[in-house]
């Protein structure tokens, strides 16, 4: 990778990307209420799950084909692969979270490069993971495994972050669990990158029963 | 590794490739079945009809359970306004493999203003099976389809885990091309995953109800989020999806799971299909 492009990357996967990401916790705050995730242990536990059978595996895969789609100018692939995100999100909490991501990143991405717009027009409500590929792809950051890296980096990081507000835990222990998990980033990085689409598939109860248990929390700092 | 491969070819041999194909049309005011092919170990009782016009059929295994190299092959089509409910005579077992997966295919085309409730009894995963469920749902626009799935793995009673094995099921809704609702689940045989939060949090059931073809109003899930009372050990959770609602289960009780996906059923059914409540006779709750 060029430095330059370093440059890109880093500014994509930034928790300084005014999206909002730091208003979704994916159902840790439930879980933190209900006391299944109660330390840095736990925290980190749910993480490394999400990570090697859960939802993000997941969207890491389809962002991957919307890379590759933006390369290729298949503006219909972008399209059946952002209809297929949101079909397969696993609550309404979730959908529109990632919605609303993509359209802040979407949004931002065609005041800074206008050139984008007509792949914006072509997907509509744009799911997170899609915009973020489209943004890598139009921003010619290579190598693929390393944009796959920065988009399950800026999302361990956001959700250390909600972890360590929630249980709550120091700085030190955040920065610890993030660590922890790189070889579980760098595994699921290369999976997401081979990965068939007869094999796109997760187990997903915690998550779904976490988020759906967030939807109807009466107290939360959270939107998800 | 010879007698690795003298098992998996006399499990070749005695495999089964069931199929059904069965039509139902509106005919005089009432749901028919107007086209019927099986092939064993597959079979459909006679339809019979407990409440007027929806037709109701049952699935029949005859060998008992599915062992791995098996090809089920499942195929119902509704033709516009019929409406049918669909169940099974007796719970599905998948049994230990000795490496051949063993696959069912499910294809429901449900044509416009038809209606297709469909409500297998529940599926017991032994420990070491290897199983692959493909249902795709064709749904026209004004179509409705709902259904649950009800999976145990391990036979639990006996104190049996799901240690070893994979578990994968695909169930995917399309209406003309474009996805409504895909929910492809898979469960890798592990002690970690089977006991983590993230998994199976320990228990041995788990259990979706899915309504999808209109969309439902918030008062109608503020009222579904409400039918808690007969569930004590499982967790649940309800979500609206784009075009319907999702209700999900995890627990370690088949009629704890299935009497709260009734009165959600019977709820649905009475507000926005304008059914009264029913319950099967095979299902013996």
């Amino acid at each position: 990778m060029t430095i330059e492009r370093v440059l890109y990357l880093l500014q994509l996967a930034s928790p300084a990307l005014p999206v909002g990401a730091y208003s979704y916790s994916e159902g840790i705050e439930a879980l933190v209420e209900m006391g299944i995730i109660s330390n840095a242990q736990s925290l980190q536990h749910w993480l490394e799950q999400e990570l090697r059978y859960g939802a993000i595996r997941l969207e890491a895969a389809v962002m991957v084909r919307t890379y590759h789609a933006v390369q290729n100018g298949d503006i219909e692939a972008l399209s059946y692969w952002n209809q297929w995100l949101s079909a397969a999100r696993e609550t309404e909490e979730l959908r529109s979270s990632s919605w609303q991501m993509g359209r802040s990143l979407i949004k931002l991405l065609v005041e800074l490069q206008p050139q984008v717009l007509p792949l914006a027009d072509a997907v509509g409500s744009c799911n997170y993971a899609i915009a973020f590929g489209i943004a890598a792809a139009s921003w010619k950051i290579e190598p693929l495994s390393a944009v796959i890296l920065g988009y399950l980096h800026s999302w361990t990081t956001n959700l250390v972050t909600a972890g360590v507000k929630l249980i709550p835990l120091g700085q030190t222990a955040g920065q610890q669990i993030i660590l922890n998990l790189f070889s579980d980033l760098t595994n699921t990085a290369t999976e997401a990158l081979t990965l068939s689409d007869d094999d796109l598939c997760s187990c997903s109860w915690g998550l779904s029963l976490a988020s759906m248990a967030h939807e109807t929390q009466y107290t939360r700092l959270f939107r998800s | 590794m010879l007698r690795l491969l003298e098992l998996n070819n006399s499990q070749k041999l005695n495999s089964w490739h069931g199929s059904l194909n069965i039509v139902y049309a509106l005919v005089d005011g009432a749901t028919a079945v107007t086209h019927q092919q099986m092939q064993a170990p597959l079979k459909v009782q006679r339809p019979f009809y407990p409440e007027g016009a929806v037709c109701h059929s049952v699935i029949l295994h005859t060998a008992g359970g599915i062992v791995g190299g098996d090809k089920l092959s499942l195929n119902f089509h509704l033709q516009p306004k019929a409406h049918t409910l669909i169940t099974t005579a007796a719970a599905s077992k998948i049994y230990r493999s000795n490496g051949l997966e063993a696959r069912q295919n499910i294809l429901l085309q449900v044509d416009t203003d038809a209606c297709l409730e469909w409500f297998p009894q529940e599926t017991i995963v032994f420990n070491g099976a290897i199983y692959r469920q493909d249902l795709r749902v064709e749904l026209a626009p004004g179509a409705t389809w709902l259904g649950w799935e009800i999976t145990r793995f391990g036979r639990s009673a006996r104190g049996e885990k799901f240690l070893q094995g994979n578990w994968r099921s695909h169930t995917e809704v399309w209406q003309q091309q474009h996805p409504l609702w895909i929910d492809r689940q898979w469960l890798h045989g592990d002690e970690q995953i089977i006991n983590s939060p993230h998994g199976l949090a320990g228990n041995s059931i788990v259990g979706s109800f899915v309504w999808i073809g209109q969309s439902i109003s918030t008062d109608v899930v503020e009222k579904i989020r409400t039918l808690n009372s007969t569930v004590e050990q499982g967790e649940i959770g309800v979500t609206r999806l784009n075009a319907g609602l999702l209700c999900r289960y995890r627990g370690n009780s088949t009629t704890e799971v299935r009497n709260w996906f009734t009165e959600v059923w019977h709820l649905l059914r009475s507000s926005s299909l304008g059914k009264p409540a029913y319950r099967s006779r095979v299902w013996q709750i």
